[in-house]
């Protein structure tokens, strides 16, 4: 287990150099920089070239990525060109809503997919259990923007009940109004996500149904109901484990999409302002700490299935 | 929310009539109470500023708020474009138009305490003039001299300038603390009647009331500015009574934001103009005949009607600066002479490329790519993010057809200019705005550029699709919201809002 930690460990820093080249490398293709931002159209090429200085962006590549790398292992992913604010700080800020959206979102999406996913493969057959079917399919195919949509003109401009967009002012400092302003980005990300997790569990559910082990307690007297809830979910939630890594990830592209929609200030809706004004400082500190993150969640997920599989840990041993 | 239609009704119909009797012709109409001072105005403004860096960072995002609310120079514009007074009390001009006497006003602080200065003034205009980096630092060149002999500020001048007065009210005018220590990116440090209370990057700037502002001080207690990239988001916000007041509205979402009678639609001027630029130093487009073709194949009251609100231009200069004549002659729709023109021009089967910033509706591209076929011309859109346009188009001039809608007031210059990305290149029109700047009245300037705008349009330089309007959607309860040119300032000072 230790080895195999160790060696997972390793993956996960190469993942993360790989990643750090692949973003500023990238990045820097982009057409358009920051000086011509700042400049706008009424400028001159000199007051261009004097703001270029100004920010010292004519260094050489492979330097200023040395530079950066250098930061990041002595704990500094950088600062704004345009503010001076440093990477880190304003991340951590805008965490505060990003990461409980997530949970949110990945919790709703867990209650939505686990228990209709379990009913609609033991109601296959009948009429329910392919509403659910039917219903997921064409959930998990609704664009995330449309869905948010629906929600906010029945539930904000409709009824009232939930803020429409925004964030309050004051952050956190009122829980029930910060949480009620994030109910329906998490709704709109939940069920898209939950649709596609629900057909998951689905499936998952029907081919342990298939499996000797539930047959075998079924023909010992179990209802086959039972003998899949005792023998057979065990094994559906070691698999929906594993794709929870590709969720979080899914949460974190609907996230952006969901945050502009909402005009949440979380980290989408930062990513998406930065990568507009070219302050590539911050464009990339945000990318590789969201890809320290998935690949972060992918580890734990890892170790997580190799602890609660016996059948791994037997083969590993 | 039907119950509360018919008294919504009643305050729109109190509105109206009210609006009628009082003479604020640039404000949104009085609503039935009286503003509260405590109030708290939440504004929707789609644009956010870059940084808040009023000396170095560009863009109307930052003029809009922080000139007149938080900055201030020694003379300030209104809505209108008329000059008035701020921090200096009155001025004079000599006979020969090169020296300007200012009194600066006394006992003006700055936010943080500091008192102002005629030193600062000095120190202030100077920088500007000198440090090239600085935004509009070219409109001072004419300055030679500012000086202060108490209370009086003298700013001596090498050559006339009609525009001085005009530039002042503006970034080049704004009056600094010297040796502030201010972070002028992030936080601010002026006289005006509200202080920059706090700046969350990618959701408000929100404003307070300047308890010691020299003049009358603002209605609201606080304003803040949310930032709402997306017209559905903003329309939901105001159905929902999250915003006070929408600006940058989408005109054809009028029946729906007045739906419940909690908003009316206010439309003024602008100097937006959506400008269509040709790339006229090669190809098909070095030929005149076959730029005017497009502009004459261009039906612009369809540009017009498909956005819902704005008016035809149909040369460089709108209606709201001076020089504006309607040169509507000059290019008349008429797909008939257009073909002709193409066909005179051996360009009767073209195919151009337009470059367009992905945040303009598609409508425009689409409206254009119409027009263009019905004459035979293939046009391809290649929609770009800004940063791109500004690479591509705006420093390297690499494009054939661009649209980019130009906000800023009288910015004529930039067709005196070869080198920028209109290449737009005639002496004569250079010559003729040299002359209105350095004429000695305003009538002789505007007269000056009436006719060096009358030429750049029957050279084709460009086409100007529309004259955007500010389309405002004001909640009943809101007065004193400026109408007029609100995407280039934006004075929050008479802004109130009662409780009633």
């Amino acid at each position: 287990m230790i080895r195999y930690t160790l060696m997972r460990l390793a993956l996960l820093a190469a993942g993360l150099v790989v990643a750090s080249v692949i973003i500023f490398f990238t990045l820097r293709v982009l057409p358009g920089d920051v000086a011509q931002l700042i400049g706008g159209t009424n400028s001159t090429p000199e007051q261009i070239a004097a703001i270029r200085e100004r920010l010292d962006l004519d260094a050489p590549l492979a330097a200023q990525y040395l530079d950066w790398v250098g930061g990041v292992l002595r704990g500094d992913l950088g600062a704004s060109l345009l503010t001076g604010t440093p990477v880190a700080a304003e991340l951590a800020q805008k965490a505060q809503i990003t990461l409980p959206l997530g949970a949110l979102s990945l919790t709703i999406a867990l209650l939505f997919a686990g228990p209709l996913g379990v009913i609609s493969a033991l109601r296959r057959a009948r009429l329910g259990g392919t509403v659910i079917g039917v219903g997921a399919q064409t959930l998990a195919a609704v664009p995330v923007v449309w869905a948010g949509m629906m929600l906010v003109v029945v539930f904000a401009v409709w009824w009232g009940v939930l803020p429409a967009q925004g964030f309050p002012r004051d952050g956190w400092s009122d829980p029930g109004a910060a949480l009620r302003s994030l109910v329906l980005p998490a709704l709109t990300i939940g069920i898209v996500e939950g649709a596609m997790l629900l057909r998951f569990v689905r499936s998952a559910t029907l081919q342990a149904m298939g499996q000797d082990y539930v047959r075998t307690a079924a023909s010992q007297g179990l209802t086959r109901t039972r003998a899949l809830i005792r023998h057979g979910l065990p094994n559906v939630g070691l698999s929906v484990v594993t794709v929870l890594g590709l969720q979080v990830a899914g949460i974190i592209v609907g996230a952006v999409v969901i945050e502009q929609l909402f005009s949440l200030p979380g980290i989408g809706r930062m990513l998406v302002r930065d990568v507009s004004a070219r302050d590539l400082p911050m464009v990339q500190g945000e990318l590789l700490a969201l890809t320290a993150f998935v690949l972060l969640v992918g580890f734990v997920v890892d170790l997580v299935h190799r602890l609660i599989d016996p059948r791994q840990r037997e083969s590993a041993a | 929310m039907h119950r509360r239609t018919p008294l919504a009704l009643a305050a729109l119909v109190a509105a109206a009539v009210l609006s009628l009797s009082a003479c604020a012709p640039s404000t949104s109409p009085a609503p039935s109470g009286s503003p509260d001072a405590d109030s708290s105005v939440v504004v929707r403004l789609a644009l956010e500023p870059t940084n808040l860096d009023i000396r170095q960072t560009s863009g109307s995002a930052l003029d809009q708020i922080l000139i007149d609310n938080v900055y201030q120079g020694l003379v300030a514009r209104t809505p209108e474009q008329e000059i008035v007074p701020a921090l200096a009390s009155d001025w004079t001009v000599s006979d020969d138009r090169l020296t300007y006497t200012f009194t600066l006003r006394e006992g003006v602080t700055f936010h943080d305490g500091q008192p102002l200065t005629p030193e600062d003034v000095v120190f202030s205009l100077t920088q500007h003039r000198d440090n090239a980096g600085w935004v509009d630092a070219a409109t001072l060149t004419n300055v030679t001299g500012v000086t202060a002999d108490g209370q009086k500020i003298t700013v001596t001048l090498s050559e006339p300038d009609s525009q001085l007065l005009w530039n002042l009210s503006g970034r080049a005018g704004i009056i600094l603390k010297e040796g502030d220590g201010v972070d002028y990116q992030t936080a601010s440090n002026g006289t005006g009647p509200f202080t920059l209370e706090r700046w969350t990057r990618g959701d408000n700037i929100t404003f307070a009331r300047n308890p010691a502002y020299w003049g009358t001080p603002a209605k609201a207690a606080e304003v803040v500015f949310d930032y709402i990239p997306d017209n559905q988001a903003a329309l939901n916000a105001a159905l929902a009574g999250e915003v006070d007041v929408v600006t940058g509205f989408d005109a054809n979402l009028k029946t729906q934001i007045e739906a419940n009678g909690d908003f009316s639609l206010v439309v003024g001027d602008s100097t937006d103009k959506g400008t269509l630029a040709f790339n006229q130093t090669s190809g098909p487009l070095a030929d005149k005949r076959v730029r005017q073709a497009i502009r004459q194949a261009i039906d612009h009251d369809a540009f017009v009607e498909a956005l819902g609100a704005g008016k035809t231009m149909y040369g460089p200069i709108p209606s709201l600066d001076p020089g504006y004549e309607d040169l509507s002659e000059v290019a008349p729709y008429d797909p008939d002479a257009a073909k002709k023109l193409l066909a005179d021009a051996g360009a009767a089967d073209t195919t151009l490329t337009l470059t367009i910033p992905s945040f303009y509706p598609a409508t425009i591209s689409q409206l254009l790519v119409s027009d263009l076929n019905a004459v035979g011309i293939t046009l391809k859109v290649d929609s770009v993010d800004f940063p791109t346009w500004l690479t591509n188009v705006y420093t390297n001039h690499d494009y054939e057809l661009s649209f980019v809608l130009h906000t800023e007031a009288r910015d004529f210059i930039n067709w005196t200019n070869p080198e920028y990305y209109f290449t737009y290149d005639n002496p004569q029109v250079t010559q003729l705005y040299t002359q209105a700047r350095a004429a000695t009245s305003d009538e002789e300037a505007a007269k000056l550029l009436a006719q060096a705008a009358r030429i750049v349009s029957d050279d084709a330089a460009a086409d100007w699709l529309y004259n955007g309007a500010s389309v405002v959607a004001v909640g009943t309860k809101v007065s004193g919201f400026p109408s007029v040119n609100v995407n280039e300032r934006l004075n929050v000072t008479e802004l109130g809002k009662s409780d009633g």
